[in-house]
């Protein structure tokens, strides 16, 4: 973070599926209820602005850079960043790397938002792949905080990863937990089919042979699907493919659960009546489901935080995540996942996995 | 004698810190001593630098129109005095005749009170004729809409008619019609007035002004006022620096801060594409504001963060000039 300056959040108000409408409006909230922090509204600001000026908003901690190019969701990330320049997540990414921002934060296409950080930012020396990590709501609580929720990654970054990797994902997964969740010593395990050491495919097996002899990672094994929601560890690791599956299984369930309890709230008199009976239990479980709470996904790896929010995020959870940039920010969080990342030794045969 | 240029400011909000939200409120701000009372952060020092004399140029006329009794004029001309502040006419609202002759209607009414107000005092400027006019108010209550029409009644966008149906229909009492129809006669046609600032006080988003013209200039804070008032060569590059001094005084904002204000404002269009330059001839003189470089660097860099999308808007009233559907617009706020 640069001195002398409030962290500075550059927000990409270009993505997401909802438009500039929800980041506009997430900022314009930020900008009143948070006086530590500033941001900066990243994209076409003729449409920015008179989103803006429609708003309650505070002046002084926030502005506007102007762009009249952004990448669609549906665009292909490696020719859309190729063919446009001056992207608004490639320009937010070059304001951190400037130094006029401390975070990014964007709601757009994730395919995207890792090619521009790697173009603008920079990988941490030693990690060869970013991750995309999201926290997911369980039954156990972690940290000293007590926090309901554990981390999952990679959900989305990296599709296929090496034994290597996912060593490197779990360094970075741990890292973030102690940064962020302030919790000392985060307990790492890797996503199977069985607990058992040598179940799995191969770069499971390989990863799980590398971390079992690294003392910088408190490493729990192997975990099952059913630990996740159960919160047996902290930090959970498989590869993007596995990893968005199930984390998008997880918030159709949530999704699917509530659907039913207001489909059955409205059928039958007697079930509304046990429902509202439970309605305070229930509203837990709604709330501990809720992932707009969460704020967004950080996807690590990269010298400066990004944070990537939600496709389908309204301006709560582009307010939450910016909240998380800030802390990622302020915790120098890329610095720390290099240190973690340093004090690993190089592998001998570096690269012999790389997908 | 002749004016160079004619300043009318409102006090409640716009000049002075008043929070009549409540009862108790209403009631302290009576008791309040002349230095007890705060100002906006900047008003004082903007209001003093408007009405001062330059050598070869005619003074200024500063004209303060207040909602606030009558009985309270000792105590808010000490606090202008102790404020350093001249004016040539200051009026209050003759509540307590109000309450007497039983027109409680007036007591909360402000268009009925100020509106006639200002065009008596237009046409009792001596050799005001052409002279140009800045209004200063705020968003609690109406002066955009007061001020606007007040400026398109001069300019005779506004017809005596149209005046009249629009004071019926915020409930003005009969002889405050009469009155302000009988001067709005008087007056020849003359599109004086340059610009109309209101203080978001309540933080009204400044879209909300758009139906009332680029004329109306919603604010956050002087400093904002200074930077658009210098441009329209209002203010000395000294005068800027002293309100961003009072400002900075008064509220302790950091060099990004100020930067971003400047960009708000140059974003709402309400700065011209030599804006920069005008700030750069200002900032030159910066030399008691801290990190004046660091303040000129970080409003260069958000100047140009506008890029293409930059774009100035001239002072014009509100398109369409209906009066009526603009009052509409404003009750729907405050409703």
């Amino acid at each position: 973070m640069s001195p002398g300056r409030p962290t500075t959040i550059a927000l990409d108000c270009m993505g997401g599926d909802h438009g500039p409408s929800e980041a506009v409006a997430a900022a314009a909230q930020l900008s009143i209820e948070r006086p530590d922090f500033h941001l900066i509204l990243v994209g076409d600001a003729v449409v920015i602005g008179p989103l803006l000026d429609e708003l309650e908003y505070e002046p002084g901690r926030l502005s506007l850079r102007h762009t009249d190019e952004w990448v669609s969701m549906d665009e292909s990330p490696a020719k859309a960043i190729a063919a446009k320049p001056n992207a608004s997540v490639l320009v937010a990414c070059q304001l951190v790397s400037d130094g006029r921002a401390d975070a990014v934060v964007t709601s757009g296409n994730t395919g995207a938002a890792i090619l521009a950080a790697a173009r603008k930012m920079g990988r941490i020396p030693g990690v060869r792949r970013a991750a995309l990590a999201a926290v997911t709501p369980t039954e156990k609580t972690h940290g000293p905080n007590d926090d309901p929720f554990a981390l999952l990654l990679d959900v989305g970054a990296t599709l296929s990863a090496s034994g290597r990797d996912l060593v490197t994902f779990a360094i970075m997964g741990a890292a973030y937990a102690q940064a962020i969740s302030g919790n000392p010593s985060p307990t790492v395990a890797l996503l199977s089919n069985g607990t058992e050491a040598h179940k799995g495919p191969r770069e499971v097996v390989e990863a799980h042979e590398m971390l079992a002899n690294l003392s910088e990672v408190n490493f729990a094994g192997n975990v099952e699907g059913l630990d996740i929601p159960r919160g047996s560890v902290d930090v959970v690791v498989t590869n993007g493919f596995l990893g968005n599956v199930v984390l998008k299984m997880l918030e159709g369930i949530g999704e699917v659960i509530s659907e039913l309890a207001n489909d059955a709230y409205a059928r039958k008199f007697l079930w509304r009546f046990g429902l509202t009976m439970l309605s305070s239990g229930l509203r837990q479980i709604q709330q501990a489901l809720d992932w707009e709470q969460y704020g967004g996904a950080p996807i690590l790896g990269f010298v400066q935080p990004i944070i990537k929010a939600h496709g389908r995020s309204k301006a709560r959870a582009i307010g939450n995540a910016c909240k998380v940039a800030v802390k990622a920010a302020r915790a120098d969080m890329g610095r720390e996942i290099e240190r973690a990342v340093s004090r690993v030794p190089a592998p001998e045969e570096e690269g012999a996995h790389a997908t | 004698m002749s004016w160079r240029h004619i300043y009318r400011w409102d006090l409640d909000k716009t000049y002075l810190e008043t929070d009549f939200e409540s009862l108790r409120r209403l009631v302290l701000i009576a008791f309040e001593k002349p230095e007890e009372k705060t100002n906006v952060p900047g008003s004082a020092s903007l209001l003093r630098e408007l009405g001062r004399d330059h050598e070869d140029r005619d003074p200024s006329r500063v004209c303060i129109v207040s909602g606030s009794p009558r009985q309270m004029r000792r105590t808010l001309e000490k606090k202008l005095e102790l404020d350093g502040v001249r004016w040539h006419e200051f009026h209050l609202k003759p509540q307590w005749e109000n309450l007497r002759r039983g027109r409680f209607r007036a007591v909360r009414e402000q268009v009925g009170y100020k509106l006639p107000l200002l065009l008596r005092s237009r046409l009792k400027t001596e050799d005001g004729g052409g002279v140009g006019e800045t209004l200063f108010g705020d968003d609690a209550e109406v002066d955009a809409f007061i001020y606007s029409l007040y400026a398109d009644v001069l300019a005779g966008r506004v017809t005596t008619d149209g005046l009249v149906r629009v004071l019926r229909a915020v409930g003005a009492y009969d002889d405050a019609v009469d009155k302000a129809a009988a001067t709005a006669e008087k007056l020849d046609d003359d599109d004086c007035v340059e610009r109309i600032f209101i203080m978001l006080d309540r933080r009204t988003p400044p879209g909300f002004f758009r139906p009332f013209g680029p004329r109306v200039v919603p604010i956050y804070n002087y400093f904002q006022a200074a930077l658009v008032l210098f441009s329209g060569g209002h203010l000395t590059p000294e005068g800027v620096v002293s309100v961003t001094r009072s400002f900075l005084d008064a509220e302790g904002h950091s060099a990004d801060d100020l930067a971003n204000f400047f960009q708000d404002v140059v974003r709402r269009g309400h700065l011209p594409a030599t804006a920069m330059q005008d700030l750069g001839l200002a900032v030159q003189e910066l030399s008691g504001v801290p990190n004046e470089a660091e303040v000129i660097w970080k409003s260069v860099q958000k100047f140009s963060d506008l890029g293409a999308s930059r774009r100035f808007l001239p002072p014009s009233p509100p398109p369409g000039g209906d009066y009526e559907a603009l009052l509409a617009h404003l009750r729907s706020r405050h409703a």
